[in-house]
């Protein structure tokens, strides 16, 4: 197979993964700042996209394995070809447009896993997975991320309402938590553009390795860094408009205080995990966090459908990114033909979700402008009056 | 398997964490509002589904937050300690959003500095 061919194909849809990573992942930090009204919409994926660029740039340490253990990688195992990297990352893709097309959060991570395990049981069999790597990076983070971040946000939600609370019906001042979102959310934006652009800067450089186009072990070349920044940007600032108005105004009514307590659950979360060296999902922890907050305010109500209709969101990412990836590795098999089957169907299809969307366009003018109008429509019951418990 | 000492130490440090800035902001609107200075910042965009507010709405508001502070029980010395108090609290709020970005920064900057 010529080699020039599958690596500019790798490095051109690695680059689109990177830019549907930033679109999908725009949500985790500016939709509780929208649906609350502390940021414009457009304000808000423009700071988002400016530190994520800030952060792809200071961040530029790539992973020295592909897929992080869960495949055997090497000697005894599977041998990573650019093919597989190519499968991998339509599985990846597809699934990452498919969500989208939903507005269902779900991690990126866990679907370029789910697209490289498919491709690497085509090529390998299922001797080619390591399964104990599975349950313990990808199955259990996704079950105690959302746990977590959850209960410091309910924890944080209850403080930050019995700190504030008035018993005299005088003004709280709780509007006052619009000018910290801006804060905290910008905390997330900037710590998801130091941990997500340099998966990308990974699966190109290890690619390229691979291909014997670069020495091993040596550093992300230049080009790599500015492209993978520049697609993670320009994806956050399209805005996943579909994902931003689910964890905005699907899962819980985001009030200022809410959401600061959820925002800053999120970003500690993430910094603890990052520290301590246990992977969790920023898509994961954010979700978790708008419910744990939903849960902590009094008179707020979790719904229930949409969590669960992300949770089956997750449960599916590693097999369906999976079948997609086995797919493509099945068809990438027949040599370039194949190959250029592959990316002429992915971009078909790519192109079929987008015109599907069309159909129901969701951007910055709607984004949660349908939920605000019904909110003018309709009375709605404001919150009793807090009351002191009677002394015993 | 899965590192649970580790799984635990994110837990609590992330709990410890939020809770701590949450409570220090929280402390401060609180604060502030005691000095009769209650922050009212309304939406840039009326995005929130619940929270509609008409400028009609923003006056009576800034109206009732003036009449809560001219009939604070506080007096002029209170209210500038409670003042003291809340600039404190947005001070300590800070400081943690700047931990927040050397943790996430210090590494790769110390990296990049020596680097060159």
């Amino acid at each position: 197979m010529d080699l020039t061919l599958i690596v500019v194909l790798v490095i051109a849809l690695a680059l689109f993964f990177d830019f549907t990573n930033g679109f999908h992942d725009t949500a985790n930090a500016m939709a509780t700042p929208i649906a609350t009204g502390a940021l414009r919409p457009k304000t808000a994926v423009t700071l988002a996209a400016i530190l994520n660029l800030v952060g792809a740039f200071l961040s530029t340490e790539v992973a020295k394995t592909i897929s992080g253990g869960i495949i055997r990688e090497g000697d005894g195992g599977v041998l990573i070809t650019p093919e597989l990297v190519f499968a991998g990352l339509i599985g990846a893709v597809v699934w990452n447009m498919i969500t989208w097309l939903m507005g269902l959060p779900s991690s990126s991570s866990h679907a370029l896993f789910g697209g490289l395990i498919g491709a690497a049981i085509v090529g390998a069999g299922l001797g080619a997975i390591d399964f104990p790597v599975v349950v313990s990076k990808v199955i259990l983070p996704a079950l105690l991320a959302p746990l977590t971040a959850g209960l410091v946000a309910y924890a944080a939600t209850k403080l930050a309402y019995a700190i504030t609370r008035r018993y005299d019906g005088k003004p709280d001042g709780r509007d006052g938590f619009r000018y910290a979102q801006v804060f905290s959310s910008s905390l997330v934006a900037l710590a998801h553009g130091t941990n997500d652009a340099q998966k990308t800067m990974g699966v190109i450089t290890l690619t390229l390795v691979a291909a014997n186009l670069q020495a091993p072990g040596s550093d992300v070349q230049w080009w790599v860094i500015v492209t993978c920044a520049v697609a993670i940007a320009l994806g956050t600032y399209m805005g996943g408009w579909r994902i931003i108005k689910t964890l905005g105004t699907g899962l819980t009514d985001v009030k200022p205080a809410q959401g600061f307590a959820a925002e800053t659950a999120t970003a500690a979360t993430i910094l603890a995990s990052s520290h301590v060296g246990f992977a969790l999902s920023t898509t994961q922890v954010a979700s978790g966090s708008v419910i744990g907050s939903g849960l902590g305010r009094r008179g707020s109500k979790v719904r229930w459908r949409t969590a669960g209709r992300i949770g089956v969101g997750w449960l599916l990412t590693l097999p369906a990114a999976g079948a997609v990836g086995a797919l493509a590795a099945l068809v990438a098999h027949l040599g370039v033909g194949g190959v250029i089957i592959d990316a002429v169907v992915g971009v078909i299809v790519i192109i079929g979700i987008f015109m599907w969307s069309r159909r129901s366009e969701v951007s910055h003018h709607n984004v949660v402008s349908e939920v605000a109008d019904s909110g003018r429509a309709v009375k709605i019951k404001r919150n009793p009056k807090p009351k002191r418990k009677a002394k015993k | 398997m899965i590192d649970w000492a580790a799984f635990l130490l994110v837990l609590v440090s992330a709990l410890v964490g939020a809770c701590v800035v949450v409570s220090a902001y929280a402390l401060g609107i609180r604060l502030l509002t005691l000095s009769g200075r209650t922050p009212l910042v309304t939406p840039a965009e009326f995005t929130d589904a619940i929270t509609i507010v008409t400028p009609a709405e923003i006056k009576a508001a800034a109206k009732r937050a003036a009449k809560a502070a001219k009939k604070s029980p506080l007096t002029e010395g209170q209210k500038r300690l409670a003042l003291f108090g809340a600039w404190g609290c947005f001070a300590l709020s800070a400081i943690a959003v700047l931990v927040g970005i050397y943790l996430i920064l210090g590494e790769h900057l110390t990296r990049l500095v020596g680097g060159a």
